[in-house]
């Protein structure tokens, strides 16, 4: 019988649709059938996007590609 | 590497504009590098790679002035190494790998450990195998984007990452920040694919609850 905890284990497998077709319609089942995990489901969607929006935050700033430049002069040495 | 290249070679890195490279594939940048002796090159893969290494860095050390060592330490052995790529994976995958090694060894040289603690047995359900009366009531999936997407919710997804263990860190990062596939997560990590896909998972678990507590918070 397919419970919470299964959904729970496979839901990489559905996110990344890899879960062979019996799995998944259980899944389905269960998650139509069981409010628990179709809140867990829908969040964990929610969780992706939110960290996915994570991608092209900006790090390096002029100052810290200034350093890295005046540190590599520092590193070359006179012949 | 001859010093008057390098010379040459960073008097160019502190520019963002170079038309004739931005085309250029990172295996072509690399070989112009290494036998050609072109720093425009060079500054491209610059130009390409800062921030993912910086970023890359700052998830592993938690520590901005940490991270740009890291970051100082990865182009330097860059100008003296990149004539030993070889080719055999993508070079971002060998530049990550380049950024782990540089921040274990720079960790261990400050003698800042982590202590790597398991979640592989992290889980939201209980002993039974049922999310009964846990996850529904912190429901926070149709909050609309200009609350879920805010800066501040930002700020906590990044506090959440943080408080995950090295381990699980790492590959969380490069997988779901980076976007690279599983097999490049295991090659840069030199880990399995299904140790790539556990840890992963648990990672993920653990910031999807880590997000509801602060949803739920927010709404009382």
């Amino acid at each position: 019988m397919f419970m919470c905890k299964d959904v729970v284990e496979n839901i990489m497998g559905y996110i990344d649709c890899e879960l062979d077709l019996q799995t998944l319609k259980e899944l389905e089942k269960h998650t139509g059938d069981c409010p628990e995990c179709m809140t867990f489901v829908n969040t964990y969607k929610r969780m992706l996007e939110i960290t996915g929006k994570l991608k092209n935050k900006p790090f390096v700033t002029p100052e810290i590609r200034n350093r890295l430049k005046i540190l590599l002069k520092s590193k070359v040495k006179p012949v | 590497m001859e010093i008057g290249f390098i010379k040459k070679l960073i008097n160019v890195i502190v520019s963002n504009d170079n038309e004739q490279t931005t085309g250029i594939s990172d295996d072509e940048l690399v070989r112009r590098f290494t036998q050609l002796g072109d720093e425009s090159s060079f500054e491209e893969i610059v130009n390409r790679y800062s921030d993912r290494i910086y970023g890359f860095a700052l998830r592993i050390t938690r520590n901005t002035s940490d991270a740009e060592e890291v970051f100082q330490e990865v182009f330097l052995t860059l100008t003296k190494k990149l004539h030993t790529f070889r080719g055999d994976s993508k070079f971002s995958s060998w530049l990550y790998r380049v950024t782990v090694n540089t921040s274990y060894m720079y960790l261990r040289s400050q003698k800042k450990h982590e202590n790597n603690i398991s979640l592989e047995n992290y889980a939201p359900y209980d002993e039974k195998g049922t999310l009964m009366g846990r996850i529904m009531y912190k429901d926070w999936s149709s909050r609309p984007d200009i609350i879920i997407f805010n800066k501040e919710a930002v700020v906590i997804i990044e506090k959440a990452i943080n408080e995950l263990p090295e381990s699980y860190r790492t590959v969380f990062h490069l997988r779901d920040i980076e976007g690279l596939s599983n097999e490049e997560v295991g090659n840069i990590l030199e880990i399995s694919i299904p140790a790539v896909k556990s840890r992963l998972h648990r990672a993920r678990l653990f910031l999807r609850d880590k997000l509801s507590d602060y949803f739920y918070e927010w709404r009382r």
